[in-house]
């Protein structure tokens, strides 16, 4: 029964992460920019649903916008740092600052509660939690599935190509900055595709939901992608492992949450403990942008 | 007679803090079919004479004109198509995460803006017939990453791709100078083999005087930012390395 429960709980919580992983895989594996936005894009899917849905809007409708509104997001982050005049780091850091306060906004208060609303999944969720979590499996596998194509299409290899080398791509005639517009508006809609599936499994939606996910994120897809070239004995990865990569990493981050909090131990030190294991998977990594740097 | 190609016209370049000027009025015309060897010590301005004319930096006074025109009165698309540079740091001309074919369809779509109308089968065929006149073994490591191909492969890999659509004018700055002799001799008749092929006129750095014997048509030599000699292509006798040594430096 514990194990069930355990089992259950790192998998329901990974399929709501996943999207927003694969978003940060791209983002930080293809696009070679660590973008914090994430952060905040899940906050701002999650907050412009909960808003829509309370104001008696249809789920589907409050989604598209929430999906939109991600998007958006992504543009903003991608103006940001146009023309490379604001290093990315510090672009995404900047337009998470403008979202905190964008989605406290947007909400009106600090929380919305989603519990008693009609919500995407709450009628599967009424018949049985297998038929929630299966509709919730369908719409974040066809996110994550929909990215996938789309990256590994000649969409992706531009993205690639503007990861790896920016001033060649823009000296082939390329429009780099019209690529890193939609490569950020892909990856914040897919974060803002986590949000909203978040926020409806949980039951609301909260400000603060979206604080340390990048960075958790980064943490799961650097362990997958470092179990992954060490199971298939390469140092670089193609499309389709990087994906794997992230799922591995996703379900083992929540293997070792839902086993620490199973631990008793204090929630209180849980951050700090999952930080200090994220050091040491960054120390033990291969950094893309860091190999560059040395070459 | 022929037109000039490239009329370097009394340039001078100074960077703002910089107190001597990197370059102080160089003319010098370049006709179709020139091979140029630009000789000079460590800092003489042979680099900075080649961001010039691949407009990477601008002129401080005097003018630069392609086909009579003024280089910056081209459009940047018809410039790059026309002027291409190759420099010892191959990390400027290749993707060296993606693989050789990935590079290829890159700079392919380029001249093909339609994405979709590139068929990779169709492609890949085409990339290894093209790599294969080359004497090297690229044509068989399509699928490998750049990262993972030798020095000597990832030069010879940026030379074919950057004459996929030949330029007009080849900029070489040094492309050899990483290489070991036996793979720097290959890469420089890849070149020969190149721009007699397209007629491409080539202009390259190297302080390797057995290249400039052999392959230069014209020797412009630069000391401190300033013309300090130039043999041109009917003094042929003078293109041997002990006159270079002692002419040129
Ligand atoms: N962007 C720049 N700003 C300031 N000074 C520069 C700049 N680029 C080049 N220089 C200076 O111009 C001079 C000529 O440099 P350049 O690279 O053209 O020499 P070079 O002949 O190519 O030398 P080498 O044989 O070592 O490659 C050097 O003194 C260099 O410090
Ligand atoms: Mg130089």
């Amino acid at each position: 029964m514990m194990l069930a429960s355990l089992i259950s709980a790192i998998f329901t919580q990974s399929l709501t992460f996943l999207p927003l992983a694969l978003g940060i895989s791209i983002s930080y594996s293809l696009l070679r920019a660590t973008d914090m936005t994430l952060d905040g894009s899940f906050v701002l899917g999650a907050a412009v649903f909960a808003r829509l849905v309370t104001l008696g809007i249809s789920p589907v409708i409050a989604g598209l916008c929430a999906l939109i509104a991600g998007s958006l997001a992504g543009v903003m982050v991608s103006f940001i740092q146009r023309g490379g005049r604001v290093d990315p780091l510090l672009a995404g850091v900047l337009a998470t600052f403008i979202l905190t306060s964008g989605n406290l906004a947007l909400m009106g208060r600090p929380n919305i509660n989603l519990l008693t609303q009609h919500t995407l999944v709450s009628t599967a969720f009424a018949q049985s939690n297998l038929a929630g979590w299966s509709l919730v499996a369908l719409y974040s596998l066809s996110f994550c599935l929909i990215s996938c194509l789309l990256v590994r299409s000649r969409f992706g290899l531009m993205l690639r190509a503007l990861g790896d080398n920016p001033a060649l791509l823009k000296r082939l005639g390329t429009p780099v900055e019209t690529y890193r517009l939609l490569g950020f508006a892909l990856t914040n809609s897919l974060a803002a595709v986590s949000g909203i599936l978040t926020a409806q499994t949980v039951g609301y939606a909260d400000v603060g939901m979206g604080f340390g996910m990048t960075l958790t994120g980064i943490g799961a897809i650097i362990l997958g992608q470092q179990i992954l070239r060490a199971m298939l004995k390469r140092t670089t990865l193609r499309v389709a492992a990087e994906f794997s990569a992230c799922v591995i990493g996703v379900l083992l981050y929540f293997f070792a949450m839902n086993g620490l909090l199973r631990c008793d131990i204090n929630p209180v030190y849980l951050k700090m403990i999952l930080g200090i294991i994220l050091i040491i998977f960054l120390r033990s990594a291969v950094n893309p942008n860091q190999k560059r740097a040395q070459s | 007679m022929t037109p000039t190609l490239l009329d370097i016209h009394s340039v001078s370049l100074t960077f703002p803090g910089v107190e001597r000027p990197i370059l102080s009025n160089i003319t010098y015309a370049v006709q179709t079919g020139d091979f140029v060897i630009v000789l000079g010590s460590n800092g003489s301005g042979k680099s900075s004479l080649l961001k010039l004319i691949d407009q990477r930096y601008q002129p401080s006074s005097g003018k630069i004109n392609l086909d009579g025109k003024l280089l910056t009165s081209y459009r940047d698309k018809s410039f790059h198509c026309a002027v291409k540079t190759l420099t010892q740091n191959y990390h400027e001309s290749l993707f060296t995460s993606l693989t050789v074919l990935e590079n290829y369809l890159l700079i392919r779509q380029q001249y093909e803006p339609n994405l979709l109308a590139i068929k990779t089968q169709h492609e890949s065929e085409f990339l290894q017939t093209y790599l294969s006149q080359f004497n090297t073994n690229l044509s068989s490591k399509l699928n490998q990453i750049v990262d993972q191909l030798s020095g000597g492969e990832k030069q010879a890999l940026a030379l074919a791709l950057t004459v996929l659509y030949p330029p007009r004018i080849l900029l070489l700055d040094e492309h050899t100078s990483a290489l070991d002799p036996k793979s720097a001799e290959q890469l420089m008749s890849m070149t020969q083999q190149i721009t007699e092929k397209y007629h491409i006129t080539c202009i390259l750095t190297t302080h390797d005087l057995a290249i400039a014997e052999q392959y230069g048509n014209r020797i412009l030599a630069l000391r401190n930012g300033k013309i300090h000699h130039r043999i041109e292509n009917d003094k042929k006798q003078d293109f041997n390395q002990e006159n270079l040594l002692a002419a040129c430096y």
